[in-house]
């Protein structure tokens, strides 16, 4: 039994598990990419204004981000499927709370706590559970999963503008909570690895970056049980320090140009139809780029973690060139760009986060991941639109989104850097340790 | 060109000739409004008209015409302030409550006035004689809302709201659907119908496969013993 599940599946029903996850993705994420459409329709029904309703957005996106460390620690304990099966049912009863639409505090908390709080038990276990299955081909089969995010956003947009007309707010925010309890089906899939216990220790034997193999496998060996806790520890781990502050700079810089994309345009003189385009064009390369990513990092010629280097310092070069555009075309050729990047960027930052934490730690490293990266994102938008303010242009937040992300990969390389130099040191550890245990065979030769 | 009025006034319309045809200016041009032609006190120059706009008859399309070998013309519109209702139809169910919100765009009018639209007539709505069905806020100087509570299927349809300035009156339009509660519940029936099923399927399958394991496993263990 224990040599059947030595390895992770790296296929077979891991695929299943990634087709589950891609529809997670896209019915938690895409759903809360495209809430904006409700906006005016819940602004003009409460008779509220419009920063008191776009509160709704923002207590879902804070929900989100405090919940998933809960997420991830419940699926230590539980399963990743049950957990899934739980955010399911939270975002439905949101939803369709939401249908209720008694006023605007109830909005808050259904659409806005309910459905965060679902989002964040569905789509942290959903990524989990897809690094858990795959090693080799993990880099692919994240980026497959994440890539769900852009093709259910892709359809939503026209989907829910749809189901407003027909069935107005209301009734479409309904029917939009049925759609979401299908996360639940997608949760039964994900089936749990047979005996993760023994599964991670061996995991942690043949993953954990060097420099960490030989401290854990004494604490594997003497309490396989103990790892099954979330693991706050992972703050003292320099890298995972590195990581996560790449993470938070990163994260400020993200929210940044999808939202002043729009402005930008207008003020370059483009209309509604075209701007709309070029959120389309967002969208597309976005999926492009995370397949595409998935695919060459799957291919093992280059390290994930110089990959993800690369990839940051191309869209920051985009976005430092896309103030530049001055016409539909040029915008439209650097928002193909910037989102091409970004797509690659999403696709391989978990399978680094893993490459960083071990996947014995992989849960828990993705709920402290998430919460700390949450602070950039909630410093971003207001910081860059403070800079926009002061600078009276747009172009300014790409220059500051830019100049982040370069800063943020600096970071990445001082992490690898820091791995590399404890690779080099590990290994002159097992060349001493080879020499000396030459040394008792020869002496036992003498003595006989 | 639209020229927008919401109050009498005095107005000079003027026509320009393009660089182009600078030869053709020392002719004559007419001035119209509607079709019929304005005789006006020779001014210099017939190319500008003074216009007193002193009520709603003197709003419409006015045109210059320059006869020659080519017919050259531009039209004026003057008309009141237009009223910006809501382009979509707003969604309702029996039993909820509607805001419709009427804007002035630039000019405040005099008073506002709701209609219902009941096949052709239109249908004052007196919130006066409904208190608890019909609610009229002023909002502020150009916005007007109506409220109405407690909606039923008869609500359903077009609603004008009507605003009047020194030099007519202009409306907005705003469509309400009121729709019964069934209307939504039945695709969510559907799906919620769908996910029960497959999840049932898969949990069914789920059950199978580990029998059928575990079936197998015991026929490995006892080809092991009967090989002992």
């Amino acid at each position: 039994m224990q040599a059947k599940h030595s390895n992770p599946p790296d296929g077979g029903y891991g695929w299943v598990v990634v087709v589950s996850a891609f529809m997670v993705m896209g019915l938690t994420a895409a759903v809360l990419k495209t809430f904006g459409l409700f906006f005016v329709e819940i602004q003009q029904h409460f008779d509220e204004l419009a920063s008191t309703t776009s509160w709704i957005t923002s207590v879902t996106i804070a929900i989100f981000h405090l919940g998933a460390p809960a997420a991830s620690s419940l699926c230590v304990r539980y399963t990743h499927r049950a957990v899934v099966i739980t955010g399911g049912l939270l975002a439905f009863s949101g939803m369709a709370l939401g249908f209720l639409g008694l006023n605007m505090v109830w909005m808050y908390a259904t659409t806005g706590f309910l459905q965060g709080l679902g989002i964040a038990f569905s789509w942290t276990p959903a990524i989990s559970i897809v690094s858990h299955y795959f090693s080799k081909k993990r880099a692919l089969a994240n980026a497959i999963a994440s890539a769900g995010e852009c093709a259910f956003a892709f359809t939503f947009g026209p989907f829910f503008q749809w189901l407003i007309s027909q069935y107005g707010w209301k009734g479409a925010l309904l029917i939009i909570g049925g759609i979401q309890l299908n996360i639940c089906v997608c949760g039964v899939l994900m089936r749990p690895l047979a005996s993760s216990c023994i599964l991670e220790a061996s995991h942690s034997e043949t993953e954990t970056p060097p420099g960490n193999g030989a401290t854990r496998m004494d604490k594997e060996d003497k309490s396989p049980i103990t790892h099954k806790t979330f693991n706050w520890m992972l703050v003292r781990r320099p890298e995972f320090i590195l990581y996560a502050i790449f993470g938070i700079l990163a994260a400020m810089s993200f929210f940044v140009p999808p939202l002043f994309l729009v402005p930008l345009s207008y003020s370059l003189g483009i209309d509604e139809s075209w701007t709309a385009s070029l959120l389309s064009i967002l969208a597309m390369v976005d999926f492009a780029g995370r397949l595409l990513c998935g695919w060459y990092a799957n291919l093992h010629i280059t390290k994930t973690v110089h990959l993800l280097t690369m990839t940051i310092t191309l869209i920051s070069t985009s976005l430092m060139l896309l103030p530049l555009a001055n016409n539909y075309l040029s915008l439209a050729i650097f928002t193909g760009f910037y989102g091409f990047f970004f797509g690659t960027t999403v696709a391989v930052h978990i399978t680094v986060l893993a490459d960083v934490v071990g996947m014995p730690d992989f849960d828990s490293g993705l709920g402290l991941f998430m919460l700390i990266r949450s602070t950039g994102g909630f410093m971003g938008p207001p910081l860059a639109g403070l800079i926009v303010d002061v600078a009276g242009d747009y172009r300014a937040g790409f220059y500051v989104a830019g100049a982040t992300l370069v800063l943020s990969a600096g970071f990445l390389v001082t992490l690898d850097q820091f791995q590399q130099r404890k690779e080099r040191g590990n290994q002159t550890n097992t060349k001493q340790e080879k020499s000396t245990l030459s040394y008792p065979s020869l002496h036992l030769l003498k003595l006989q | 060109k639209n020229i927008t009025l919401d109050h009498a006034t005095a107005i000079i319309l003027s026509c320009r000739l393009d660089n182009k045809h600078s030869h053709l200016k020392s002719l004559q041009v007419t001035w119209k409004k509607g079709n019929e032609t304005i005789r006006h006190n020779t001014t210099e120059n017939s190319w500008n008209i003074q216009l007193m706009v002193s009520d709603n008859s003197k709003l419409g399309s006015y045109s210059c015409t320059l006869k020659g070998e080519e017919e050259f013309s531009a039209i004026f519109h003057l008309q009141v302030p237009k009223i910006e209702g809501r382009e979509k139809p707003i969604v309702t169910y029996e039993g909820d409550t509607a805001i419709m919100i009427c804007k002035s765009l630039g000019y405040t009018p005099i008073a506002w006035t709701w209609y219902m639209t009941n096949g052709s007539k239109q249908i004052a709505i007196n919130d006066t004689l409904l208190p608890d069905k019909y609610v009229i806020t002023r909002i502020s100087a150009n916005v007007t809302h109506l409220k109405i509570l407690k909606l039923t299927k008869e609500d359903d349809g077009v609603y004008c709201c009507e605003a009047a300035f020194e030099l007519g009156k202009s409306q907005g339009k705003t469509k309400l659907k009121v729709l019964s509660l069934m209307a939504p519940l039945r695709p969510f029936l559907a799906v919620v119908a769908e996910v029960v099923i497959l999840v049932t399927i898969i949990f069914i399958y789920e059950m199978y496969s580990k029998k059928k394991e575990k079936y197998a496993e015991g026929e490995k263990e006892f080809d092991q013993i009967e090989q002992l």
